[in-house]
């Protein structure tokens, strides 16, 4: 097989003409499901038997809750793809997402938060998931602040992978700490390999939020990784070119 | 250098600075003396706060001795001479993690009796607490060294190292005092110690090469 595309992939200038054209897409689906999914959810799905009309937040909080973890796999996996070979564009994929994903970790933890009010009449309580979700928060901020505060650009893209794949260990925790700790948190509401036991109207709703919020997290990282890169080579011959004919 | 020169080496160092020892211990006194003094005198309150509250303090104790462990071989230049030694670096660095480990912790230990009398701390739960920091304060200094590394070139680093390594201080905190906890109601414990050990062995395997990468990056 042909690993060419690959490698081009790894090159800033290959990688910001490649997905030139995909963020603005992306985006636009992203938003359109996104509100697709939160009007249906929102207005038209039924009633939960139990927790009457304060469920419907599920709609705006498992989506953020799962990306506020993917993308902390994604900051962890580029993290050792650059420490391993050293490809030029992990860092900057790590710098365009680690404050979205900060960002969706503290939606989590707020909506978190008021959907706990009505059901479990507290906003917060230390209970596993929660503090993991908190920890994870704070892993996103060191993050950041670690890439912010370090000059030297080849330092910080290191320190940052660094600090990224060794936060992974606790996505596990966060994944299974509703299994193994037994606390005030229910469990998964989606799995891949099992049906799910909400009726098709309440669940199909989460679905199209999840794929949108996953659509319109993509589009966002494809435009910061663009301006980055921007920024990162902006002495070289292409980026001056580029910038002369299209603009910025 | 060898690997005993430079053991040696660093324990002068640390014997020449008692002073940053002894400030390290009398700051782990004086967080554990605000708890009685802050919250609530009573046994009842105490006794079952004792294991958190020690615990806290000596993790703010340990972050104090872990975060300025490569300032003064970064700015003498000790640290790039480690790197071009030819020896190990990750295994200098787990040198150096025991030195300071040993330093701080065994001091610790030394005055817990006392303080776990000062705070009621039923005898049930006193040998567990020393377990629990024996088999707990390991992946602390472990973890601790990371952010240290990573941090070694920034003039202002501590609020930084704080946030780099206390989310990933927090399991082992949890593990440490639910184990005094059961011990006191008379709960197994054996498995959360279990726990702990196991934290520390994997620091023990991954954080030396981490630190060792970072260290590598800083001096460049």
């Amino acid at each position: 097989m042909n690993w060419r595309w690959l490698h081009k992939l790894g090159s800033p200038k290959w990688f910001f003409f490649c997905f030139k054209s995909w963020a603005l897409p992306l985006f636009c689906i992203g938003c359109f499901a996104l509100m697709v999914g939160l009007i249906w959810g929102l207005a038209f799905a039924p009633v939960d038997y139990q927790q009457g009309n304060s469920f419907r937040i599920i709609y705006i909080h498992v989506p953020v809750a799962m990306l506020a973890q993917s993308c902390y796999l994604a900051l962890g996996l580029s993290g050792f793809v650059f420490l391993v070979w050293q490809i030029k564009i992990a860092p900057i994929f790590i710098k365009a997402m680690a404050p979205i994903g900060a960002v969706m970790a503290l939606i989590a933890l707020v909506s978190g938060a008021i959907w706990g009010k009505p059901t479990w009449g507290t906003w917060w309580v230390w209970d596993a998931r929660l503090t993991s979700v908190l920890v994870l928060f704070f892993l996103y901020m060191g993050v950041i602040t670690l890439q912010r505060a370090l000059e030297d650009i080849a330092l910080a893209n290191k320190a940052a992978a660094l600090i990224s794949v060794v936060g992974l260990i606790n996505l596990p925790i966060i994944k299974y700490s509703v299994v193994l700790w037994n606390t005030l948190h229910q469990g998964a509401t989606f799995t891949l390999t099992k049906k799910p036991e909400m009726p098709s109207e309440m669940w199909l709703p989460l679905l199209i939020s999840v794929i949108g919020l996953y659509c319109f997290v993509a589009g966002l990282v494809l435009w910061r990784m663009q301006s980055e890169i921007l920024q990162r080579e902006h002495r070289a011959s292409w980026v001056q070119q580029e910038v002369m004919e299209n603009g910025l | 250098m060898t690997y005993y020169s430079f053991l040696t080496a660093e324990c002068l160092v640390l014997w020449r600075r008692k002073q940053d020892v002894f400030n390290a211990l009398m700051f782990f006194v004086i967080v554990i003396a605000l708890f009685p003094i802050g919250i609530n005198s009573s046994p009842e309150f105490l006794a079952p706060a004792a294991a958190g509250i020690i615990w806290c303090a000596a993790v703010l104790a340990i972050l104090m001795a872990v975060e300025g462990m490569f300032k003064e071989d970064y700015r003498d230049g000790s640290l790039e001479q480690l790197v071009v030694s030819g020896l190990s670096l990750p295994l200098l660095i787990l040198l150096k993690v025991a030195a300071q480990w040993f330093v701080v912790v065994l001091p610790l230990l030394i005055i817990m009796p006392l303080l776990s009398e000062m705070l009621y701390l039923p005898r049930s739960g006193f040998w567990v607490l020393m377990m629990t920091l024996l088999l707990g304060t390991p992946s602390l200094f472990l973890i601790g060294v990371m952010g240290a590394a990573l941090t070694v070139s920034l003039r202002q680093g501590a609020v930084l190292v704080m946030l780099l390594i206390l989310p990933l201080y927090l399991p082992v905190i949890i593990f440490a005092t639910l184990a005094v906890q059961a011990a006191q109601i008379g709960l197994p414990y054996a498995g959360l110690l279990a726990m702990l050990s196991a934290l520390s062995l994997l620091f023990l395997v991954i954080s030396p090469f981490i630190a060792a990468i970072a260290v590598k990056a800083s001096v460049n």
